[in-house]
């Protein structure tokens, strides 16, 4: 868990493609992987899938499978409803994939099968976490960190930490809460809608958030 | 050298990079692959090897030495590999052990990593000292031929890890699996910036008229390139826009099929002014890179495809790309954002015309190709990941680590 230090320290965030070694070439396949690999393979193909940069059609690979290579287009939609950081823990997660794809079947008992080469394949992958050097003590260092930094160190703190932190915060919002006593600060930047903007947008409207607080905090009346 | 990449490669990897690099400065990295010059893999190692001895790693690069008919056993090992049905003996893969042994009793194998380039230098594992050992296998090896894939689990086992470009060229082998995406370098002869000046020297000197639209396809004349298909779509969108079509590839002499295809798109294109065959001679990166940057969209219509380098050297000249969705062109080509994916000759004629009638779209998308490329398909990130990899493989057993 991230501990909350006075000064906020930026870090940087890279991680390494694993195959697990299981694909799955239907739904009831895709269904049975989803039971049995790793957390960090379902954390991968659906809190990462935020780092591909773009707003998408779909918001997760399991969405974006169905979607494309069954061509199960409700299911998808039903898949991209789900919000990855939404959930306490990724068993819960787990749990309602499970939940979302069992009422389809009951539905929809004979889906497709991909076409061979356009099987799912499930990954995971390994994460490596490295200091960036840069810290913030205050509301006008932070704006200028989150301005320059790499929008994975923006992926990290925002995205990944809800799910880390567990209880859906992100490391921005903890660290103004707690260090600074940001509250309403904190639950504004919490609550930008991850589905609807790519790394950079988040990363400008956090800016925005954050440079009228200063604005305000620097006005004498 | 590092420092050239500076304000070009994402400052997160320069930073990733030199960390990396303090972690690892002093250890032994060794490569090997079985030729210095030609083909992608000594195409990067000439350009990542310089890289690494700048972080202060102590690389090497060795290159396995056969004769004609190693190479030719070689040659039928990568195909069945990739599925196409052939027999390699047991005197053929007694032989192909031989030549390793030979070549291992040469070469310094010691080193703290070693990465083995495709399966002909992959016996040479029998012999391994220390250090953690990685196959990279740079083709599709998803559907190989059986009894070769029996005939190498013997190798492949004796790795610590296998490392492959896309997750669908993987299986499941017995050891950790890796996926890293090759990449390209921005500084090299094919995609380093050109000035306009050196674009106008080539358009004359290969008589390429500026004055309209170009349609390009950079591949070699291979039937899973689709160059009929390519000209099919430039006559759909012809009736409706003023254009030229550049089809540009080199011979392949491994490939005996080439010179027949090379024939039959000369014939298909007979008599129309405006579709330019244009065959380059080898080490014509220059020329590439200013077709590339003359074109007006990029095409890489493929029906078959490895990774497809070719979508990110173009994407990294602010082309939009029009790719068939097969191999890793996938991976480079996000529908819609900084190109299109197509399934048919139809589709793609209907996606060129978009494109050339959309000079806005077609400049927001070549953008977006560009950052993409900034952000996944640059050396940096490559070597990034050996690094990370390697990195990992020596604290064995976990997923997360901080350093």
């Amino acid at each position: 868990m991230e501990k909350i230090k006075t000064a906020f320290e930026f870090k940087l965030y890279t991680n390494l493609l694993r195959f697990t070694g299981r694909k799955a070439k239907g739904l009831r396949e895709l269904r049975e992987g989803i039971s049995l690999v790793s957390e960090d393979s379902l954390f991968h193909h659906t809190g990462q899938y935020f780092l591909k940069g773009a707003v998408l059609e779909y918001t997760n690979d399991f969405a974006h499978w169905a979607g494309e290579s069954l061509e199960e287009r409700g299911l998808a939609e039903h898949l991209s409803n789900i919000d990855p950081y939404g959930f306490s823990s990724i068993q819960d997660l787990r749990q309602e994939l499970l939940r979302v794809i069992d009422d389809y079947l009951a539905v929809f008992p004979e889906p497709r099968q991909s076409f061979p080469g356009d099987e799912f394949f499930f990954n995971e992958t390994l994460i490596l976490v490295v200091p960036l050097g840069i810290q913030a003590r205050n509301l006008a260092e932070f704006l200028m960190a989150v301005k320059y930094v790499d929008p994975a160190s923006i992926y990290y703190h925002f995205y990944e930490a809800k799910l880390r932190l567990g209880g859906g915060v992100n490391d921005f919002s903890s660290w103004m809460e707690t260090a600074l006593g940001k509250k309403d600060l904190a639950e504004k930047i919490n609550s930008i809608d991850v589905f609807m903007h790519n790394l950079e947008e988040v990363r400008y409207l956090i800016a925005d958030l954050v440079e009228k607080e200063a604005h305000r905090d620097m006005e004498v009346i | 050298m590092l420092d050239q990449y500076e304000g070009i490669v994402p400052r997160g990897d320069m930073h990733l990079l030199k960390k990396l690099g303090e972690k690892l400065a002093g250890k032994t990295f060794l490569h090997v692959n079985s030729t210095r010059v030609g083909g992608g893999v000594a195409e990067i190692l000439q350009r990542m090897v310089p890289l690494l001895k700048d972080l202060g790693i102590e690389v090497r690069w060795e290159v396995i030495e056969g004769d004609d008919p190693f190479f030719t056993i070689t040659k039928k090992i990568h195909n069945t590999l990739q599925g196409n049905p052939d027999q390699i003996s047991p005197e053929m893969w007694d032989y192909h052990f031989e030549v390793n042994r030979r070549n291992a009793e040469k070469m310094d194998l010691e080193a703290d990593a070693v990465l083995i380039h495709d399966p002909q230098p992959a016996p040479l594992v029998e012999f391994r000292k220390k250090g953690c050992w990685i196959w990279r296998c740079h083709i599709d090896a998803a559907n190989p031929v059986p009894e070769v894939n029996q005939a190498l689990r013997k190798y492949w086992i004796k790795f610590d890890a296998a490392v492959y470009s896309v997750a669908k060229f993987a299986r499941s082998m017995d050891i950790s699996e890796f996926v890293i995406p090759p990449s390209i370098d921005p500084l090299s002869e094919k995609n380093r910036d050109l000035s306009n000046e050196e674009i106008n020297e080539v358009a004359e000197r290969l008589q390429i008229p500026r004055d309209k639209s170009l349609i390009l396809q950079v591949s070699r004349f291979d039937r899973f390139k689709d160059p009929l298909g390519v000209i099919r779509a430039y006559k759909m969108v012809k009736k409706y826009d003023d254009c030229l079509l550049v089809l540009a590839g080199s011979a392949a002499s491994d490939d005996p099929e080439g010179e027949e295809v090379l024939q039959e798109v000369n014939e298909f294109a007979a008599g129309d002014p405006d579709i330019r065959i244009l065959m380059l001679p080898p080490f014509s990166d220059k020329d590439i890179n200013a077709l590339q940057r003359m074109a007006g969209v990029v095409l890489q219509k493929s029906t078959k495809e490895g990774f497809g380098l070719t979508v990110a050297e173009a994407l990294w000249k602010g082309k939009p790309v029009i790719g068939g969705a097969v191999g890793g062109i996938p991976l480079q080509i996000i529908h819609g954002v900084n190109g299109f994916l197509v399934h048919s000759v139809e589709g793609a004629a209907f996606r060129i015309r978009q494109i050339l009638n959309n000079p806005e779209m077609s400049r927001t998308m070549g953008e977006k190709g560009r950052e993409f490329v900034r952000s996944n398909f640059l050396i940096t990130r490559q070597i990034r990941d050996y690094l990370t990899l390697w990195y990992f493989l020596e604290n064995s057993g976990r997923s997360f680590m901080e350093l």
